[in-house]
């Protein structure tokens, strides 16, 4: 599903980066671990396709995407690509339902109201879908940002140090909805972190 | 969900930020809209009045003024002039019709006019209730005034002197009577208190007279009789001094031999249609050099008129329009500010598969439902302000402003206020194209 050779990256200011190569096949989970500062949210925004590779190759799903042009790699990574973002990003204008409906809408046109209930019910969002973003709690924000990043049944999750900002118990929840959710939709799961809490529900991993 | 809809979302969010980008442009398409419509109707509704009347004959002194007096009743007459003389003129040939009035007195502020019946005629007033005038002190109401002071037929009220509602001091012993009520023609002739010639003469004359105890048994027939005082004939030619026109002295006039009577008898002016139009072009400078009255032609001298207002409109609009360019400049800086407020909402897009072309589309149609809504409320605002003018003008004038639905030249300014909206949609957006989605996105 995700297949990586060759890979580097290369910051105007000098800064660069040399990644191992990678090959996950589909429906498979792989953890990315590394300390701060090696490159990991590079990595992962370069297999994601927004940030271009100074060199080497990447394939999802068997699509080149370091030799798709812009348009097309906004459109693939649209239908193809779920973010699940160390950051919360959403449209701050819209409320929780809205959001959702707005990522099923791009690019797939998929508005399915009963996935979105049913996925807001096994992330716990199900009472707050008519809520502002900016109303819900630290953890809700958190499974609304996973949410996010799967409603759309993309063929691939990737997300950037998920688990960070949770105390432990709440870790174990947002590992398990991560890896339930991306078993639901048949979605490989890539998840790039420096939480050691994180190692022990791997099996597939690799150490930058 | 579409793009528009998020366009709008995204624009109600911050309601403070949308008021302040909504305010100028508000205020320009108000200001706009109501000075457009205002010298427009105003313009119109002048047109409309003057129409009737081709020149107007009256006391020296200033043209403008005759025409605004005589032809749309604002002013103060400039004088009187002699019915004898005023004759003379009907006589030409050039001339078709020549309806004299006379004025003096109002009611509550409403004109009495005294006139002959051919005045009704020229403004195609029609009776809705009651007739006409046929003697002395009774009285053909205009629709405005009727409904204005609830007068009904057979009704009567005393006048008072001047034209102003305050200050006059009434005529007591002359009461009128209302006889007739006319249609609504939307002229001038809505506004006033129409009766005949007579009426405004007898109704001085008495007041002048009170030296005379004779006179009062005479009552409406008082030119008639002859009497003494020949020796007065000579003060009527204090009457043409402009200023006081209700101050004459009719008692001179009755108190002559009848052969001069009609001689030394007074109206404000003479309302002349041609007959030909030659008269246009040797009537107005034979009076004006030959006979000590003037000529005033209505069409010229309201073309003058709104070529003085004409200047003032358009500094207005000059005023309004660089205001709008402001207005302008301000959508501009509120899309630059919600762009960069954005920018990560527009990144996490491009993550959802929106290319540059549709985030170009999504702040643009934020710009121009910004423009739409601006427009909008400020062409409904401009219309409230004609409206409240309205009344005004209304109660002042006795001009009726319509509210017309959007003209061709609002139109035109729609489209203007779009395309500067479009300008400040492309201008803020630059930053779109440059737009790093992974720097944007790594961002706290």
């Amino acid at each position: 599903m995700v297949k990586t050779a060759d890979l580097h990256f290369e910051y105007p200011g000098g800064e660069s980066f040399t990644f191992p190569d990678i090959a996950l096949p589909p429906k498979e989970h792989l953890l990315i671990l590394g300390p701060s500062g090696i490159g990991k949210t590079t990595l992962l925004h370069l297999l994601s396709g927004i940030l271009p590779a100074s060199r080497g190759i990447i394939s999802i799903d068997g699509v080149e995407i370091t030799s798709l042009n812009r348009k097309a790699l906004d459109e693939f990574r649209g239908a193809n690509i779920g973010l699940v973002f160390q950051q919360y990003h959403y449209v701050k204008s819209l409320n929780v339902e809205e959001n959702l409906k707005l990522r099923q809408h791009f690019p797939k046109k998929l508005v399915d109201k009963e996935r979105r209930i049913a996925i807001a019910e096994r992330l716990g969002l199900g009472d707050h879908l008519n809520k502002k973003v900016t109303e819900l709690s630290q953890g809700q924000q958190q499974r609304l940002s996973i949410a996010l990043g799967l409603i759309h049944r993309p063929k691939v999750v990737f997300a950037d140090e998920p688990t960070s900002n949770l105390d432990d118990s709440n870790c174990e929840q947002v590992l398990t909805l991560l890896k339930d959710e991306a078993d639901l939709c048949e979605s490989s799961l890539v998840i790039i972190t420096h939480d050691h809490r994180v190692t022990q529900h791997f099996s597939n991993q690799i150490v930058l | 969900m579409n793009l528009g809809y998020l366009a709008y979302r995204n624009m109600i969010s911050k309601p403070l930020n949308l008021v302040l980008s909504l305010l100028l442009l508000v205020l320009s398409v108000s200001l706009v809209t109501f000075i457009l419509q205002l010298s427009k109707q105003l313009n119109g509704e002048l047109n409309k009045n003057i129409a009737p009347v081709d020149m107007v004959v009256g006391a020296k002194g200033s043209p403008l003024q005759l025409v605004l007096s005589s032809v749309l009743h604002i002013d103060a007459p400039t004088g009187n002039i002699k019915l004898e003389e005023a004759e003379q003129i009907k006589k030409h040939p050039f001339v078709g019709s020549a309806i004299p009035i006379s004025y003096g007195d109002n009611y509550k502020g409403y004109r009495i006019l005294g006139t002959e019946m051919d005045y009704f005629e020229n403004y195609n007033a029609v009776l809705k209730e009651g007739r006409f005038f046929s003697t002395s002190f009774e009285v053909v109401i205009g629709g405005s005034v009727a409904k204005k002071l609830g007068l009904k037929v057979g009704d009567s009220f005393t006048s008072s002197h001047g034209l102003a509602a305050t200050g006059g001091e009434a005529h007591e012993d002359h009461p009128f009577t209302v006889v007739g009520l006319l249609e609504p023609t939307g002229t001038v002739i809505d506004q006033l208190l129409v009766c005949n010639l007579e009426s405004i003469w007898d109704a001085h004359a008495h007041e002048d007279g009170e030296h005379d105890e004779n006179r009062e048994a005479h009552g409406d027939e008082e030119h008639d009789h002859e009497e003494d005082a020949h020796e007065h004939s000579e003060d009527g030619h204090d009457h043409e001094h402009g200023d006081d026109e209700h101050d004459h002295e009719h008692g001179d006039e009755e108190d002559d031999h009848e052969e001069e009577h009609a001689e030394e008898l007074e109206i404000t002016s003479l309302l002349v249609k041609f007959e030909s139009p030659l008269g246009l072009v040797q009537l107005p400078r034979f009076i004006n050099e030959n006979t000590n009255m003037q000529a005033a032609l209505p069409g010229f001298e309201i073309q003058r008129l709104m070529g003085l207002m004409g200047s003032g409109v358009k500094t207005i609009n000059g005023i309004a329009l660089a205001i709008l360019l402001v207005s302008g400049f301000s959508i501009f800086i509120s899309l630059l500010k919600t762009i960069r407020e954005r920018r990560q909402e527009l990144a996490l897009l491009r993550t959802y598969g929106l290319g540059t072309r549709k985030l170009l589309y999504l702040v643009l149609v934020e710009g121009l439902l910004l423009a739409f809504f601006g427009f909008l409320l400020g062409w409904l605002l401009g219309r409230l302000a004609l409206l409240l003018v309205s009344e005004y003008i209304e109660s002042g004038y006795g001009y009726v402003l319509a509210l017309n639905g959007p003209d061709f030249t609002e139109f035109l300014f729609f489209v203007a206020t779009l395309v500067i909206a479009i300008v400040a949609v492309i201008l803020a957006s630059t930053s779109i194209f440059k737009l790093n989605i992974s720097k944007t996105l790594s961002d706290v």
